[in-house]
């Protein structure tokens, strides 16, 4: 049994910035630390440009590399939950305004410098009154998700402050021009990366590695060649002769939530936690014998009408936070939306089976299974 | 071209059931548990907190195979609680740690906004956006450097 089982768990928030936030975690084991690691990295829903309409690219990069350059620009996605929906989730064909943001690119160079696009040229084409865009098919959809929107919701990050350099999408020279209309789409980072609200998440316990955790590779002095990094300074340091303590479990984690700026720190701190409550709690739902009805109004009524389970504990009464999320299983599904359905001009961002450099491999082979190669498969 | 979609690897599908209980024939009080579209994220948070817990005598799972988005937790109880009910507690326990969490980051946060007069969502100016520093704000850039220097 865990030594910490019956201390609740506490949060130190060292240093917020406008990016990002840096905290210590205790009192929780290493799985549900390393869980709302995963659940910030990876099931945020940000909006990301995921559909690209090239009409005219006359610069030295091919359209398709155009289109996934774009799609890593990171969007303004505040009140991601309720502002958009996902496409699949819709009653469109292919897109709307409730289900994507559209942004438009068109460039052209004129005099004999090198010109940089970059994406403070994408500019923001906002809905008309009834919802539409101009001089697209009108989508008969209808929603309150418009109206729950930042007023720079889809723009790019940073776009028109002084001090933050835009991202760079390609550079021309005179007489070249590129013209695109691109879609934003809402997405987790299991799809693709792109959608993934943290550049980056430090993670780290037991900084004199007491619990022999990991093992140090060494030329000649361990100690030089390994210094001990700040969060040290949290921890008291091992005496020489201080036996070896196999039944320690770390139970103080140093986190670093860094974002692309797409969310602010404490949306995808407390979305992240929000995110994990649930898929826990769609769990006890599916747990419960249920009658065979749509699934959609299961989630629907089974969260606000039972409500047993909400707060069992008492827990401090912020259970309310997951009630309206996740939910959104049954609707119809959406197929064809990447670029293989539509010949034309369309590319997909994200080419599909490439450069995914995160959904299976990183997180899946995290090795947390802990004591992994167990003979039996088994994680225990 | 014939890639499935991403999203099969979490988004239930059409009358999909997200978990199937297998009762163990040969291990009393035993059960696998086999939760679709779900990753070690869950698995491995749930495995942990099941062991925490003083009814069970196994918990472990695993994800047989990296392509196929599910994972399958194997739990023994002493006989007091079926698997499928401490499998309940332990996700009503992670959810009330969550959710004591939530408003002790809350509380970390709104001191936070205190100190450096920061009111919400609109950018204080004890921040510093891009990691620049002030007085360096766009300096690299203004130099005509481009990505590639750093
Ligand atoms: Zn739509």
């Amino acid at each position: 049994m865990q030594s910490h089982d019956e201390l609740e768990p506490t949060v130190r928030i060292r240093e917020v910035k406008r990016d990002r936030v840096n905290f210590v975690l205790e009192n929780v084991d290493l799985a549900f630390a390393n869980s709302f690691r995963r659940v910030m990295m990876a099931d945020i829903p940000t909006v990301a440009i995921d559909m690209v309409e090239i009409e005219i690219n006359t610069t030295v990069l091919p359209d398709e590399f155009i289109a996934h350059r774009l799609g890593m620009i990171p969007l303004v996605s505040s009140n991601c939950e309720e502002a958009i929906r996902y496409t699949r989730d819709c009653t469109c064909l292919a897109g709307c305004p409730f289900c994507s943001v559209r942004l438009n690119l068109n460039v052209s160079c004129h005099d004999s410098h090198t010109l940089d696009i970059t994406s403070e040229h994408l500019e923001l084409i906002p809905p008309n009154d009834r919802g539409q865009w101009d001089g697209e098919q009108e989508e008969n959809t209808d929603g309150d998700e418009l109206t729950k929107r930042p007023a720079n919701f889809g723009q790019p990050v940073g776009k028109n402050e002084p001090g933050a350099p835009p991202v760079l999408i390609c550079k021309i020279r005179k007489g070249q021009e590129l013209k695109v209309k691109c879609y934003a789409k809402k997405g987790i980072a299991k799809e693709h990366a792109k959608w993934s609200p943290c550049s980056a998440v430090a993670f780290e316990y037991d900084p004199y590695n007491k619990l022999r955790h990991t093992t140090y590779w060494f030329e000649t002095d361990k100690r030089a060649e390994w210094p001990v990094g700040d969060n040290g300074k949290e921890e008291e340091p091992p005496r020489e002769d201080e036996a070896f303590d196999y039944m320690a479990k770390p139970n103080k984690f140093y986190v670093e939530v860094e974002t692309d700026g797409s969310l602010g720190p404490q949306e995808v701190v407390m979305r992240g936690l929000a995110e994990l409550q649930a898929k826990l709690a769609n769990l006890i739902l599916g747990l419960k014998p249920q009658p065979e009805v749509d699934h959609a109004e299961q989630h629907a009524n089974g969260v606000s009408h039972e409500g047993g389970w909400a707060n069992p504990a008492g827990g401090a009464g912020a259970g309310a936070g997951w009630g309206g999320g996740g939910g959104g299983g049954g609707a119809s599904t959406w197929g064809g939306n990447e670029a293989s359905s539509s010949p034309t001009g369309w590319q997909s961002t994200s080419p599909s089976g490439g450069a995914s450099s995160y959904g299976g491999a990183t997180v899946a082979s995290g090795g947390w299974g802990s004591p992994a190669a167990q003979a039996s498969g088994w994680s225990l | 071209m014939n890639a499935p979609n991403r999203f099969e690897l979490f988004v239930l599908e059409d009358g999909e059931k997200p978990i199937e209980i297998i009762e163990d024939t040969k291990i009393p009080n035993a059960a696998t548990i086999k939760i679709v579209k779900q990753d070690h994220t869950l698995g491995n948070m749930l495995r942990a907190q099941l062991l925490s817990m003083p009814q069970i005598l196994f918990a472990g799972y695993k994800v047989p195979h990296p392509l196929e988005p599910y994972f399958v937790i194997k739990i023994q109880t002493d006989g007091t609680i079926t698997p499928q009910a401490i499998l309940e507690q332990a996700c009503n326990k992670l959810i009330s740690t969550l959710a004591s969490l939530e408003s002790k980051f809350n509380r970390e946060f709104s001191f936070k906004d205190i100190e450096s007069g920061n009111t919400g969502a609109t950018a204080g100016a004890g921040n510093d956006p891009y990691g620049t520093g002030a007085a360096n704000a766009g300096g690299a850039w203004s130099q005509g450097r481009d990505y590639l220097d750093f």
